[in-house]
């Protein structure tokens, strides 16, 4: 079984983003890491190839400085390395045939995904490519586990969670597991270092960036907030109330 | 152009979030129609100014969350551009239906104006991008980003039956009462200090936090003195949260305190003491004895709509 | 700076404070970035690993004097025991990784430092070079993974900075060898599998392996002391210690064989001393930043900005120190008094670090809630151990004039 782990290389969720003129200063930004969720998709697809024997193939798309997600990934254990080399914006859908594409090419029936990357926010990239490969597709995963014709998966829903059996082919978007994610060691850095990466270009998989009909046109930091707000009296936490939905939007 | 709304479903009924995606719709202008997969709430649907009409889907496929399936039975129903809430659910049946109509898709959106132009938060909220869409798209919308339309219209309301397989089955649902979130995750955080007077108060705020999902945090003092937990205690010598919102409850607001919740994107503090320091960098600063404030605040936030 | 950071606090100008999200590794050359990306990802693993498993439990261990199970296993599974030894199971890295290692172990805490120092650079290195094949074969590979623990019987207790004078004693009985006397300050001894114990045969030092339960040697542990509290150190006693022949190491006499040790283990320190010295300029910079005294954080007055520029100037040199070092010694064009230097400087600035960082902590610089007092008391044992601050000098001494200077009246 080929198991197939999507990676997107992220700022680390400590770093500083700078935004200079309208985009993210890239340049300035100290550490880049695998996006938080996408390491759980990783840890449950080595938990795969320890149990079940499955072949991991990381895959990652993005510019040259991505591949170092490949090699962080073939450090705790991932088989191959596929890197679809893009330098600049591609959109949704761009993107998600590239992927889909490359899963194809490596021939992975299971794909696991991190439910959202920590840059964009988006959660996209697991249900497009399961729609445009045309494989079942559960979200917000927290463990699966390979049974006789298929998989068992847990992923939450609004009362709890549930479990749920899927036939292969399918994409699994994780959540944050309660695994403890394995750290390289140092032979599995060394050995890293000797894995062979594929590049290839969108052209290759056959896809081409051409716009969709939606493209960023600045990022910016949020606005400032206005100053504090002083209330007394214990009837002005109704006040207070309101203003948290209507104001601060965070109720 | 014209406009197509997935409703979700919300305990039987429909979600809280349609009137403001029928909003977002009327901004968009053009024919606007509510798809209803599954569930019930059609009538309340209707209801909502702006919507044109009503599409109850029934098929068992309906009856699990599946997005593939759901995708597949909706698609022949889905016209011009697409809206969603952004729940989990809602971003992920969006991105596949996007996949599914060869439209691009943008999550998470929390404003929305003509052209169309839209505004999301990256970066969990560090920056935020400007997008502009000018064509056809799938888009989701943050809860409470926007104004919702009013009540008073009747959209016709029609039925369509799905044939459509699911591509799962549910072999256990479990109902989680409200598990402990740890603050380190939380969204939410709501914290308790000396000023609680006793332990036992925490229950208070136990109580708000269940409402609000939200994780329960404390100073330093009340986990040294009463024995709490330390994966509870925020501070420098705690953990560093960064929730949307921080209720800081009794709790000075020491500069150790501090330095570990001043990146919260929004502080309430109550505190009856009005020179205390957590005012300094509180959002929306009470003057009060939380024994007073505190239930208001609850009552309140439960009455909101 | 996003508007998020800004926040300011009643008249105060916060906008220098950051949010403590963690350490930030002091690099002001950017010397890491001379480091290959197999030493850069090896540097990544073992931080990440001093955050999570070292960082939250050192204190309490400190407080009841244990060194913790779990970071013998997690450190054996990390690989990085015995860093530069080729072969047997053992990593075969750089010196400089090796150096890295011990860096990001002692900005945790010097303790975890000595535990992978002793194990590697003075138990299993005296095997790897002066062992017998049979010997390597039996020890190395369970050693390279933590599962056996080594430690290494050099001093006595009458005799510190001259071991050459040592008493301890081994004769030959048939096929064994009986050993008799005591070894102190003996850093893992009383968790320790084996010990490679040095003592005069014929009145010729030569190593010897000993072995937990060997008969007539025991390793109580030594208590109360004020530093290195989540490292264990022990005395070794054997009377009338009885091991097999095969036990001796047959590659190297005299005094030659623990110095090569030392060597090793002094260049590691020389890296290690300036993880502390980071962890305590982190802390420093910090503390001063959100520190308000006469309605302004103390960062913002000249006198502790000079120190904490002091700190960046030290601690810069001594990393360029330790990188240039790393690089002789992965090249073979190293000489004892480069290390000496080395290992005398970087410790004595992390120390003086220490203290300075502890001053500007104020009375919160004597608590356990802030690393700097802990690494302060430690440094204090790494002055001392693997050659004293002024053994070093007199070593530099002796190379400068051809005069030793160790004994008087020669
Ligand atoms: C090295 C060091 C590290 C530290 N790290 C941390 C840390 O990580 N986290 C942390 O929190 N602290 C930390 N502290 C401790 C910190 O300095 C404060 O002592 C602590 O935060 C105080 O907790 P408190 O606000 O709950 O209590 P207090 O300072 O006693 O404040 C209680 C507040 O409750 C208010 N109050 C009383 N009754 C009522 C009422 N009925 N209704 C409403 N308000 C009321 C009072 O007006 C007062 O403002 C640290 C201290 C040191 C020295
Ligand atoms: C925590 C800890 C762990 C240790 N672990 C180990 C271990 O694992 N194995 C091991 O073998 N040893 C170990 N040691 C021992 C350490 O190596 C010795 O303490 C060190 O070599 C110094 O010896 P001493 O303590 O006997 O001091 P002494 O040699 O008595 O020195 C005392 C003072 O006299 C000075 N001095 C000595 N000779 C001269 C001179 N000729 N001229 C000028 N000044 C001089 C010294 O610089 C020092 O200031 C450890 C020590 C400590 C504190």
């Amino acid at each position: 079984m080929k198991v197939a782990v999507l990676i997107k290389q992220v700022p680390d969720t400590t770093a500083k983003v700078g935004i200079i003129s309208g985009s993210v200063d890239e340049g300035a930004i100290s550490k880049w890491s695998i996006s938080p969720y996408d390491e759980y998709a990783l840890e449950s697809a080595l938990s795969l190839q320890s149990g079940s024997g499955a072949t991991v193939v990381a895959i990652t798309l993005g510019p040259e400085r991505s591949s170092k997600s490949l090699i962080d990934a073939a450090a705790v254990g991932a088989d191959e390395l596929l890197h679809v080399v893009h330098d600049g914006a591609l959109g949704s859908l761009s993107l998600q045939k590239a992927l889909s594409e490359a899963v194809t090419r490596v021939g992975a029936e299971v794909v696991l995904v991190g439910k959202q990357a920590a840059d964009t926010n988006s959660g996209s990239t697991g249900p497009g490519v399961a729609k445009i490969l045309n494989y079942s597709c559960v979200g917000l995963v927290s463990r699966i586990e390979a049974g006789s014709d298929g998989f068992e998966a847990t992923r939450s829903t609004p009362s709890g969670i549930e479990r749920v059996s899927v036939k292969l082919p399918c994409v699994f978007a994780f959540d944050k597991g309660d695994v403890e994610l394995r750290r390289p060691n140092v032979r599995g850095i060394m050995m890293a270092k000797k894995k062979p990466i594929e590049r290839i270009t969108l052209a290759d998989l056959g896809v081409d960036s051409t716009g969709e009909g939606v493209s960023t046109t600045s990022v910016d930091y949020p606005p400032e907030k206005p100053e504090g707000q002083r209330f007394e009296g214990p009837d002005s936490a109704a006040e207070v109330a309101t203003k948290l939905r209507e104001e601060a939007n965070v109720i | 152009m014209s406009t197509t709304i997935i409703a979700e479903q919300q305990e039987e009924g429909i979600h809280s979030t349609l009137p403001q995606l029928v909003h977002a719709a009327s901004v968009i202008g053009g024919e606007c129609t509510v798809i209803i997969p599954g569930g019930g709430g059609e009538s309340e649907a209707s209801e909502i100014v702006g919507v044109d009409r009503v599409l109850k889907f029934n098929g068992s496929c309906f009856s699990v969350f599946d997005s593939q399936s759901w995708s597949s039975a909706l698609k022949g129903s889905v016209g011009g551009t697409v809206l969603l809430a952004s729940t989990p659910r809602g971003r992920e049946l969006g991105a596949s239906l996007a996949a599914e109509l060869g439209m691009s898709v943008v999550q998470d959106v929390t404003s929305i104006s003509e052209g169309i132009n839209v505004e999301r938060p990256v970066f969990s909220g560090k920056a935020i991008e400007k997008v502009t869409i000018s064509s056809p798209a799938v888009i989701t919308i943050r809860a409470n980003s926007l104004d919702s339309a009013g009540n008073g219209g009747s959209a016709p309301i029609s039925t369509i039956d799905s044939g459509e397989d699911l591509r799962m089955a549910v072999e256990e649902a479990i109902t989680k009462a409200s598990e402990k979130i740890d603050v380190s995750e939380a969204d939410i955080i709501i914290s308790g200090g000396r000023g609680l007077g006793d332990v036992s108060n925490f229950e208070k705020l136990e109580e708000v936090a269940s409402t609000l999902g939200a994780a329960v945090g404390a100073s330093r003092a009340v986990v040294d003195e009463w024995g709490l937990p330390h994966s509870m205690q925020v501070g420098q010598t705690g953990k560093t949260v960064t929730p949307s919102l921080y209720i800081a409850v009794g709790i000075s607001g020491a500069i150790q305190h501090l330095a570990g919740m001043r990146s919260s994107s929004y502080i309430v503090a109550i505190n009856k003491d009005p020179e205390a320091p957590i005012f300094t960098v509180a959002d929306y600063g009470i003057v009060a004895s939380w024994e007073d404030a505190l239930p208001v605040l609850h009552d309140s936030i439960k009455a909101l709509p | 700076m996003g508007p998020f950071e800004l926040r300011t606090l009643k008249g105060l100008d916060l906008s220098g404070c950051t949010d403590i999200m963690g350490y930030e590794a002091l690099d002001f050359y950017d010397v890491d970035s001379l480091l290959t990306d197999e030493e850069l990802m090896i540097r990544d693993a073992v931080r990440g690993w001093v955050d999570e498993s070292v960082i939250p439990k050192i204190e309490n261990a400190c407080r009841e004097g244990v060194f913790l199970d779990e970071w013998r296993q997690e450190i054996g599974s990390m690989g990085i025991l015995g860093a530069p030894l080729k072969g047997y199971g053992c990593p075969g890295l750089s010196y400089t990784a090796y150096g890295v290692i011990c860096r990001e172990l002692e900005r945790g805490d010097s303790g975890i430092r000595s535990f992978a120092s002793v194990q590697g650079s003075l138990a299993m290195y005296p095997i790897w070079d002066f062992g017998s094949e049979d010997q390597k074969e039996k020890y190395l590979p369970r050693m390279a993974t933590g599962e056996l623990i080594g430690c290494f019987g050099l001093t006595e207790p009458d005799y510190g900075s001259n071991p050459g004078d040592m008493v301890t004693k081994a004769t030959e009985d048939g096929d064994s060898f009986i050993l008799n006397g005591a070894k102190m300050w003996i850093t893992n001894g009383t968790i320790a599998d084996l010990a490679i114990v040095w003592a005069k045969l014929d009145g010729v030092i030569r190593g010897f392996i000993v072995e937990k339960g060997d008969p007539g040697f025991s390793a109580p542990e030594m208590k109360g002391k004020h530093s290195l509290k989540a490292s264990v150190t022990s005395e070794l006693v054997f009377q009338d210690c009885r091991i097999p022949k095969d036990r001796i190491l047959p590659g190297v006499k005299g005094l030659r064989g623990p110095f090569s040790c030392l060597n090793n283990a002094r260049f590691g320190i020389s890296w290690g001393a300036i993880g502390s010295a980071q962890a305590c300029y982190d802390s420093a910079r910090s503390y001063a930043l959100s520190r308000i005294q006469f309605d302004h954080p103390i960062a913002a007055y000249q006198l502790v900005q000079n120190k904490l520029a002091w700190m960046l100037r030290e601690i810069t040199k001594g990393q360029l120190l330790a990188y240039h070092l790393g690089k002789k010694k992965d090249a073979g064009e190293w000489i004892p008094e480069h290390i000496s230097l080395a290992k005398m400087n970087n410790v004595d600035i992390a120390l003086e670090i220490a203290r300075v960082s502890r001053d500007i902590h104020g009375a919160n610089g004597i608590l356990d809630e802030y690393p700097v007092m802990r690494h302060m008391a430690n440094l204090e044992s790494v002055k001392t151990y693997e050659g004293t601050h002024d053994i070093h000098n007199l070593i530099l001494g002796r190379h400068i004039t051809g005069i030793q200077a160790f004994t008087k009246g020669a």
